[in-house]
């Protein structure tokens, strides 16, 4: 269980990162610039990262 | 007979105090080298990117790919990491692209807003706290066989006291994280919460019941965390658990400059 843990954690630590780096900061009109719908696109993707290392399994058992 | 390339625009710095030596160690993005481009007195912290990878379509085709965003979200993160370490600094949220080096020195001169924005910063760092609590054990298994009528009201009870225990929950969590809050952005220059994340992206198990990021003094960072650390001791017997990261650059505390 350790080191699925330790990847859980490695996991939070992104989430964390991906909350700030595009979520937040100054948004300016860039000649590309991403969309809050760009942005939601890559909670999925992310939720398919999480799930890839382990997370998948307790979303499943998880109750709802 | 380069590839069609973009400047990708991590932040801005005061141009008097950034050198491009500051970067030496961190690569950008796209791998190649991290550069600063002047316009008066700012300095946008920027790297050549291929318009293959990060241009509109290409960028939006790759975000869905989790392995190549978790790789440039890091890598964007690296380089504001080490300019935070060495200057006030303003982030830019990812994927801000500009087609030329002319065009991000007509972004700068257009935003000196961003002076002010990083005047605002000197000297503080944004610090995130998140409070979770603990998942509460499933419910016991209702009995078994039971004659219809008993049956039905024992689940019209159950409904009744999980409804009830989760108000109750409802009720505590919002009282921590205001309590929390209060405390932690006692000491901050600024503060605020963010919306809670559920479950499924948190991917944990406890619920959160704060998420909340803190412009921190540098010389009261020893403090805030002692604050923190107080939390954790008075709450976490009941339940409560608080997860302190950063030092970050200050996401949550740059506003759009006009």
């Amino acid at each position: 269980m350790t080191s699925s843990s330790a990847a859980a954690q490695q996991d939070v630590t992104l989430l964390e990162l991906v909350d700030r780096v595009l979520n937040k900061g100054v948004v300016l009109t860039g000649d590309v610039t991403l969309s809050v719908a760009d942005v939601d696109l890559v909670y999925v993707g992310l939720r398919v990262l999480l799930a890839s290392v382990g997370t998948l399994e307790q979303l499943e058992s998880a109750p709802r | 007979m380069t590839a069609a390339g973009g400047w990708y625009v991590y932040g801005v710095l005061l141009a008097a105090e950034a050198t491009e030596a500051i970067f030496r160690d961190v690569a950008g993005v796209a791998g190649g080298p991290v550069t600063l481009v002047v316009d008066g007195d700012l300095a946008a912290i920027a790297s050549e990117v291929p318009l293959s990878e990060f241009g509109e379509d290409a960028i939006l085709e790759n975000l869905r790919d989790p392995g190549w965003l978790e790789a440039r979200v890091r890598a964007h993160e690296r380089v504001l990491a080490a300019a935070l370490h060495a200057a006030p600094v303003v982030p830019f949220r990812f994927g801000t692209i500009y087609h030329d080096e002319g065009h991000v020195r007509e972004m700068l001169s257009a935003h000196r807003g961003l002076s002010t924005a990083l005047v605002r910063v000197r000297g503080r760092r944004e610090l995130g706290v998140k409070g979770f609590l603990a998942a509460v054990a499933a419910d016991a298994e209702p009995a078994t066989a039971e004659d219809d009528t008993s049956a039905g009201r024992r689940y019209l009870e159950e409904k009744q006291r999980a409804r009830r225990l989760a108000e109750e929950r409802d009720a505590q969590r919002a009282q921590w994280a205001e309590e929390a809050h209060a405390r932690l952005a006692a000491v901050a220059e600024a503060a605020t919460a963010n919306a809670l994340q559920p479950r499924e992206v948190s991917g944990r198990d406890e619920e959160m019941f704060l998420n909340a990021a803190y412009l921190v003094a540098t010389e009261r960072e020893r403090e805030f965390r002692a604050v923190v650390a107080a939390l954790e001791a008075e709450f976490g017997p009941r339940g409560a658990h608080y997860e302190l990261t950063g030092p970050w650059p200050p996401y949550n505390f740059v506003e759009d400059p006009a």
